[in-house]
Parts: C-alpha cells; structure tokens; sequence
C-alpha cells in the first residue's frame, strides 16, 4: 500500500479536528462549558455527537473483522452497541438529565450521600475508562502499522498526544464539535466506499474468491450460534452501554430531560444507519478476502478491501477516505473518554478547577498509552466487549437501582459495585488460568455479564435490605427531582 | 403497551387524597397530610404521592418496553433459526438468514424508543395536569 495516503488521511483528520477544537476553544470560557458545554447543545449536533463518540476502533474495524472471523456471531456485536442506547433511553437518560450531576461519581454521591460510594464510583469510573481508551490506542498502531509501513507504537503515541491536547486545550464544548463531525466523517468513510465496491463487483469484477455457500456456511450462520455466549453478551453490550462514563456525561449536555429522550432516539437511528456498512464490509470481506481471517489481520479488513478490489487512484482514494474514518474513530472515542476521565479526576483530586481538568487530562491520555504499548491486542472489538461485561456488572446496577429504588443505600451500592468489579474482573484477567484448568467453565469466563450482572444486582439489593435503616434521608426528594418533568418556561 | 404504561396516573387520579378526600386505601398519607390541611402544607405531601405514582409509571412503562423489545427480540431470531431453507436461499450472494440477523433488529429498535419516548412524554404531561389543578 502508497504510504503517502496513510500519511495524508491521517494529518487531514488530526487538523481538521484540531481546527473544530480550537474554534470551540474561543467559545468556551467557563468552568461549566468546560465540563458539559453548558448544557446547551441541540439534540442532532448532540445526537451527532454521541454518535461519534460511541462509534470506536471495535466498530468501525472490529465488526467487520469479527463478521469476517467468526461469522453471523459477528452480527450480534452492532445489534446490541445499538439496543444498548435503547435501554438507555428506557431506564436511564431523562431521569439523569435531571439528576444535576456533572458525572457519574457526582450522581452517586447526591443519590447516595456518602463519599465513600462517590470513591468506589470513581474508582470503577477510572477502571473502565483507561481500559476503553486501550483497544483506541491498539486500533491506532494497527491501522498505522498496515498503511504506513511505521512501526506500531507510533500510531498508540500519535493519538494519545492529539487527544491530550485537544481535550486540554478545549474541554466540553469543543469536544462536542469535533465529535460530531467525526461521527459523519466515520459514516461517509464507510458508506462511500461500500456504495461504491457494491457498484463495482455489480459488473461481476474481480471474481469473489469463494463461492456464497463456502463464503457463509450454515456452520457458521445464526442458527449455529452457542445460546448461553450469545445471551451474555447482549446483557454486557444491552447493561454496559448504560454505565459507560463518555455516554453518561453526554447525557448532561442536553438542555432538560424531555431533549434527553429526543437525542437518544436520534442516536437509535444514527446508530441503526452507520452499523449497516461495517456489517456489509463484514459480508463481503467472507467472500472476496476470506485470507485475512487465516492470517490474522481480521481487523484490518475494512482497510484493505478497497484497495484490494478497485485498482488505481480510484482504489486509494477509497483507502485514503477509510483511513481518515478510523482515525477519526480512535480520536473521538478516546476524547471522549479523557473528557470524563479528566472530569472525575480533577474534581475527586485536583479541586474542579480548569486546570486541574487539563492536568487530568493529560494525565488520563497517557497511562492507557502505557498499557497500550505493552499489551498485545485480542481482537478489537472482543477486547471491547468485555469492557462492557465489566461496566454492565459494576456501574449498571448502581445506577439504575439508584434511579428507580428508593431502597438503595450507599453500603448496598458499595457491595454490589465490589463484588461486580472482582467476579468479572477476575474472569476477564483470570479467564485463560481458569479455563486451562476446568475447560468446561470457558464460555461462563470467556463471557460472564450473564452471571455477573444478577449476582452484583443482588448483592446491592440484599445489603441495602440489611441495612435499611441507613436509607439516604433525602432519597425521596431526589428520586422526584429525577423523574418530575421539569418546570415549563412560560 | 403503552395504554397499559398510562394507565397507574390515571387510578391516582380517582383514590389520591383531595383536601376534604377520605375514602383512600392511602390512608397514612391521608391521616398525617389532614393537621395540615389549613396551612396550604397537604399540597407537598399530595405532590409527593403523585410523584411516587409518577416514578412507578415510569418504571413500569420502561420494564414492558424493555421486555417487549427482548421477546420481539428473541421471536425473530428463533424465526430466523426455525424457518427451514433460510441459510441456503442468497439474495446478493448472502444467505438470507444472515441477511435477516444483520439487518432486522434495527428498525424495531427504532420503533420501541419511538413508542417509548411518546408513552413517557404522556406520563409526564398526566403528571403535569394533576399537579397544575391543585
């Protein structure tokens, strides 16, 4: 592949995203745009926004490459990214809307009145975040690697050092420029180019390298698929979605709770468009570049076949345009997970001040980068997933029992949270040392939010019941706070 | 689904404890509100029973939804599964089960949050009559 167009896509977005960041920059002068861009955003530039930030390295490249590994499981991951909004909106974005917060360690504490729940909330919040930010960072050396020849960790640093700076420099309010024009970047990125292979393998040319019913055996078709895995993983990506730290900061930048439903909604269909294209990608991947799988680069099929299937300028245009997507993908992603981060961190420790949040910001770019560079990439949007299994069994139960139950209490949210966090992260880090021993138990490790999430769910209802007689004094005026319409303007 | 999410508002409307009200399977609230009833205070405590309605509602609309979408869900893909010659039929040179899978769940997502979004709007605006009456 020209490196010169791995170079070019790359530099387009990191300016064209800088340059939205600074524009936000001159437009954002308080603590308050800062931290949520002053809660004014419409909801389609919000929806955007979302959208942007949600879409990361698993689903502009992951999905693909899972379709093209794994087959019709593959298919399962968008539709749950997806339904996971759905249950945000059910359960979670209104009644947060209007809970005041500006995160999520500042719901638990108003919610809960205890600083000891706020600790493990942000504990739990910084765990989840820097694991997120990881599979970003991979997605980057990878697709740094495969277009430009250069060595991998060039690609983990140069994103790490783009987004600190952007979020540093322009907090909330640019933030949420530049992540809504990374959403629609992301989908033309993928939309052109599968419009266009469709139109050019139409002519029936290049020939695919496997017949259809080698392409998709039914071994590998949606009636073949292991019930319980399946079943786990959409609790993870249906429940994770609504503790992930980026999403719920989002949320308060809506200008009341009935915008808050409207946006989601807009995101259910942002979302249920963009998906079609990684999954086509996916598809066609089975049947003209099925020796990707074999050779281990099944996430950098949606880099390659452009270029594979369109010979010349037009090919590398294609590649070019796919390569600014990702990018486009890891930056956004990752932002916004820094934004959150850096806005827990720099109110937990560093006082809420504007600079302890660019301090915060840095800070939180750069330890992922570590790990980053350390640790070797599984599978993007494998390694995705089970950052959802871990959030959906940890800050999911808090969340929803502390906006729907007035009987949560905090040493019930601290037990649940803590015996969420060590069952799933023990079968997540501990999974391949288990499993090596008892080979049965490998799907319940390998997938364990559906058993995870109703242990944790319980243990928080069952120590609250305990202690019941330490039921937060202002739980009932909050809970109303949260779900009574605001006040109209008249 | 959504009449039967609307319709908790609706029972507090008949047995809610009015001022001068008796006859209410609340009784407890009925009994500590009335000291205060010349005081113009009753007004927060019937606020809050409207608003503890409200939240079972809202709760209950958002459960029917979720298990809606779930076993709407679930029914498709166990279609999908069940309908034999599925995974040998291609349109486009993909099987139409994988088709199905990838593309079929979309659209009824959109509709439940649609649905979901009008029916909790609804409640709110039932919730909103009952309090602007007072």
């Amino acid at each position: 592949m020209n490196p010169v167009i791995g170079y070019a896509a790359i530099a387009a977005v990191a300016l064209a995203s800088a340059l939205i960041g600074f524009y936000g920059l001159r437009i954002s002068r308080t603590t308050s745009d800062f931290y949520v861009a002053s809660r004014t955003v419409r909801p389609w530039w919000n929806a955007s926004a979302i959208g942007g930030e949600y879409l990361s390295a698993a689903s502009f490249l992951g999905i693909a490459g899972l379709i093209l590994l794994q087959g019709a499981g593959g298919l399962w991951f968008p539709i749950g990214y997806t339904a996971g909004y759905l249950m945000l909106l059910l359960f979670v974005a209104a009644p947060l809307r209007r809970s005041g917060a500006f995160t999520i360690p500042d719901f638990t504490e108003a919610r809960l009145e205890s600083i000891w729940a706020r600790r493990v909330t942000s504990t739990l919040v910084i765990v989840v975040g820097w694991f997120y930010i990881v599979p970003q960072l991979q997605g980057a050396a990878l697709t740094v690697r495969i277009t430009t020849g250069l060595p991998s960790w060039v690609g983990s640093v140069a994103v790490a050092i783009i987004v600190g700076v952007i979020v540093a420099a322009g907090g909330m309010r640019s933030i949420t420029f530049v992540q809504a024009f990374q959403f629609w970047l992301k989908l033309t990125a993928l939309a052109v180019p599968v419009v266009a292979l469709l139109l050019i393998l139409g002519g029936g040319e290049p020939a695919p390298q496997l017949t259809p019913a080698e392409a998709f055996p039914p071994a590998a078709g949606p009636a073949e698929l292991d019930a319980y895995r399946t079943v786990s993983l959409m609790v993870a990506l249906l429940l994770g979605t609504l503790g992930l730290p980026h999403v719920l900061v989002r949320f308060y930048t809506n200008p009341d709770g009935v915008a808050a439903r409207r946006t989601t909604v807009i995101v259910l269909v942002l979302l249920s468009v963009f998906y079609l294209f990684p999954t086509a990608f996916g598809l066609l991947g089975r049947a003209f570049a099925p020796d990707l799988a074999a050779s281990g680069e099944a996430d950098a099929l949606v880099l390659l076949l452009p270029g594979r299937l369109v010979p010349g300028i037009g090919g590398e245009l294609l590649t070019a345009l796919v390569i600014a997507g990702a990018f486009a993908a890891f930056l956004s992603t990752s932002s916004g997970l820094v934004v959150s981060l850096a806005g827990v961190i720099s109110q937990d420790l560093l006082g809420g001040s504007v600079r302890g949040f660019r301090i915060a910001a840095i800070a939180s770019s750069f330890i992922p980068l570590l790990v980053a560079l350390t640790t070797e990439s599984a599978g993007l949007a494998g390694s995705v997933g089970l950052v959802f299994a871990f959030t959906a069994s940890t800050l999911c139960p808090m969340l929803i029992l502390g906006i729907w139950w007035r009987g949560l209490t905090a040493r019930g949210a601290i037990a649940g949270m803590v015996a969420g966090a060590v069952l799933s992260g023990a079968a997540i880090l501990g999974g391949p040392l288990f499993s090596a021993a008892a080979p049965a138990l490998r799907p319940f490790l390998e997938q364990p939010a559906a058993w995870t999430v109703p242990i944790a769910i319980t243990v928080t209802v069952l120590v609250s019941r305990a202690d019941r007689h330490r039921i937060p004094r202002g739980a009932d005026a909050f809970l109303t706070r949260l779900h009574v319409p605001e006040q109209r303007v008249r | 689904m959504s009449d039967e999410g609307a319709s908790p508002p609706a029972r507090v409307r008949v047995t809610a404890p009015r001022p001068g009200g008796a006859a209410s399977p609340a009784t407890g609230t009925v009994d500590r509100a009335l000291p205060h009833v010349g005081a113009g205070a009753p007004t927060s405590d019937i606020a809050g029973v409207y608003a503890r309605s409200l939240i079972r509602s809202q709760l209950r609309l958002a459960i029917v939804f979720a298990v809606g979408f779930v076993a709407a869900t679930a029914l498709f893909v166990l279609a999908i599964v069940l309908v034999p010659g599925l995974d040998d039929s291609f349109v486009f040179g993909v099987p139409v089960s994988w088709l199905l899978l990838g593309i079929g769940v979309y659209p009824l997502t959109i509709t439940v949050g649609g649905l979901y979004v009008r029916a909790a709007s609804r409640n709110e605006a039932r919730y909103r009559s009952l309090t602007e009456e007072e």
